[in-house]
């Protein structure tokens, strides 16, 4: 291969693949103790050297002409000299995959103790007919509060979105490759809110809600503080996407006028996304209602916080009812904000 | 009036991908004219419109506007350039959402201000040009429906009188008419040469058709892989000057 990325992406997944064969394999013959496993130097040289001695290998095998896996995904499209046609299990890369992927089963079935013994156990079973015939006969006394407690979820959620909205609508314009040139200094600024805002939005909104709760203390402050942290990041991801899927040729019509750079975006580029915007905005709410009764589960407040104390003194007549009504809201919310973003289309 | 408004000498454009767009291109335009630039796609012809009003920064020679050098110009001064230099794009490029009035009163932005602009305030003497200039395309009409309802001649229209909005004295056309049905091309030529005519804008346009470059243009110029390899009278491209331009064997094609 003359392109030396895709040869370099190429040897890096023959490579991971072979490696994962060998130690699985490995693993399985020499048996290790867990005090072997644990010695992080140790695992992590053998794995790098056998990282190495693989792409090797699939050096050597890609040079033999045998189509790897890597191969095949990343090798520049071009006329098939060997025109037959081979079934694909008769291949190279049919069996590596093959093997590759019933190894990862069994090692999958290994690692999560999977066992159907465990699962219909005689006494586990009660315990889990137990739970389900209180959660099927909820208890509805509890049904006012449970309200209050989602119209307070509903809301977290509509705050966190509202506020996330102007500064995601902002940042978004500065994470768009189209609107912020080719200067350096606009595109160090661009490379460095992509960072952040990739990082932010990669720390899930459970982790921000444990730290806005120390930050702020538990309630429902707290779990707007960090779904708005949530939103802001993802909706700015989603807003710069279509902001650069924009079609050039007004801009360049308004710059053409004479017009300033603030008036191109509020003539050529806001017209063009105003509705998109909407649209993931709604969607965004209707993500933040549902991640707004898991915040409350670490104290976020809202109908989260009450289901965590009903399952923590193990009453599950009241669980039962808050799982129905959020069940109802969540998918109330869901179908409205659907019919919402078709009409808008 | 016959003086030059406009003056490019060993105009030169690199883009930053090393595609050496204009190769040293110098000619006059005489305020009033009607003047053609032909030339197969790739020739250079759009990056020259772009350079002309700055929407691409030359990488050398020299354009002089009304005596004054413009070449390279930044920032406000180069938004009045552009405010004195209209131009209307091959696909039209109107806002879709907006209505057809809107979009002619955008020509207007250089003079508004930004922040009333944003508000939406326009002063009534712009508001009444940019009805008079659709009136003037034929289009006034239509001033409030979305601009997107309209069929691409009309479009065309309404970006002329968005362009005329700004009160320009010249107008750009990056192949205003290739986009059209043959039919239609005509309706927009004329209005074209009726601006020229009526208002006495000096007008630079790229076309690809010859047959209608001889019935519109007073003056023509032929660009070729980035130079300039005609410049004289629409009248005088024999089929000797066709073939240099367009390469060998190339046919011409007539719309009528």
């Amino acid at each position: 291969m003359e392109d030396k990325k895709a040869l370099g992406q190429c040897l890096l997944l023959d490579g991971v693949v072979f490696t994962f064969l060998i130690l699985s394999f490995a693993v399985a013959i020499l048996q290790p103790t867990e005090e072997q496993l644990l010695n992080l130097s140790m695992v992590s040289g053998v794995t790098f050297g056998t990282l190495i001695v693989t792409m090797a290998l699939a050096y050597g095998l890609i040079h033999f002409k045998i189509k790897t896996v890597g191969y095949l995904l990343f090798s520049p499209p071009k006329i098939d000299d060997s025109a037959h046609h081979v079934s694909w299990f008769k291949t190279f890369w049919g069996v590596q995959l093959t093997v590759a992927f019933v190894v990862a089963c069994i090692v999958g079935i290994r690692v999560t103790d999977f066992s159907l013994y465990e699962l219909f156990d005689e006494q586990g079973m009660m315990g889990a007919r137990r739970i389900f015939s209180s959660l099927f006969t909820p208890n509805f006394d509890i049904l006012p509060r449970a309200v209050l407690a989602i119209v307070e979820t509903i809301f977290m959620a509509f705050m966190a979105t509202v506020l996330a909205v102007p500064v995601a609508f902002v940042l978004s314009f500065l994470c768009a490759k189209n609107i912020m040139g080719d200067h350096p200094v606009a595109f160090a600024l661009y490379g460095t809110l992509r960072t952040v805002l990739n990082v932010t939005r990669s720390i899930e909104p459970l982790i921000w809600a444990i730290v806005f709760s120390v930050w702020v203390g538990i309630g429902p402050f707290a779990g707007m503080l960090a779904l708005l942290l949530h939103s802001v990041a993802s909706l700015a991801k989603n807003f710069s996407e279509l902001a650069e899927g924009i079609s050039e040729g007004p801009i360049e019509a308004i710059r053409a006028t004479g017009a300033t750079p603030v008036q191109v975006v509020w003539f050529a580029v806001v017209p063009q996304i105003v509705l998109p915007y909407t649209a993931f905005t709604i969607y965004r709410w209707d993500i933040n209602v549902r991640m707004a009764t898991i915040i409350g589960l670490v104290g976020g407040g809202g109908i989260g916080t009450m289901l965590i104390q009903y399952q923590g003194q193990a009453q599950w007549n009241e669980v039962g009812c808050l799982v129905i009504v959020i069940a109802v809201v969540v998918w109330l919310m869901d179908t409205a904000s659907a019919y919402i973003r078709e009409a808008i289309k | 009036m016959s003086d030059t408004i406009l003056k490019v000498e060993k105009l030169e454009k690199t883009y930053d991908n090393g595609v050496q767009a204009l190769k040293g291109v110098s000619f006059d335009v005489k305020r009033g004219e009607f003047l053609v630039i032909i030339g197969l796609s790739g020739s250079g012809k759009s990056t020259l419109l772009r350079c002309l009003n700055n929407l691409h920064q030359p990488t050398g020679g020299r354009v002089t506007f009304n005596g004054e050098d413009i070449t390279v110009v930044k920032g406000s001064k180069a938004r009045s350039i552009r405010s004195k230099i209209g131009m209307i794009f091959q696909h039209f490029n109107l806002i879709p959402r907006y209505s057809v009035f809107k979009n002619a009163l955008s020509g207007s932005l250089s003079r508004a201000g930004t922040l009333k602009s944003l508000m939406g305030i326009y002063n009534e003497e712009d508001k009444k040009r940019a009805l008079d200039y659709l009136d003037l395309v034929g289009i006034k009409e239509k001033a409030y429906i979305r601009a997107d309802q309209l069929s691409g001649g009309q479009q065309q229209r309404v970006a002329i009188a968005r362009a005329l909005t700004q009160n320009p004295e010249i107008l750009l056309a990056d192949e205003p008419v290739a986009s059209l049905d043959p039919a239609t091309c005509h309706t927009v030529m004329d209005y074209l040469k009726k601006v020229n005519r009526e208002l006495g804008l000096t007008v630079i346009c790229n076309l690809h058709f010859l047959s209608l470059v001889r019935q519109y243009a007073d003056r023509v110029i032929a660009l070729k892989g980035g130079e300039l390899v005609y410049e004289g009278d629409p009248s005088h491209i024999d089929e000797k000057w066709f073939e240099e331009i367009y390469g060998e064997g190339a046919k011409e094609v007539h719309i009528n």
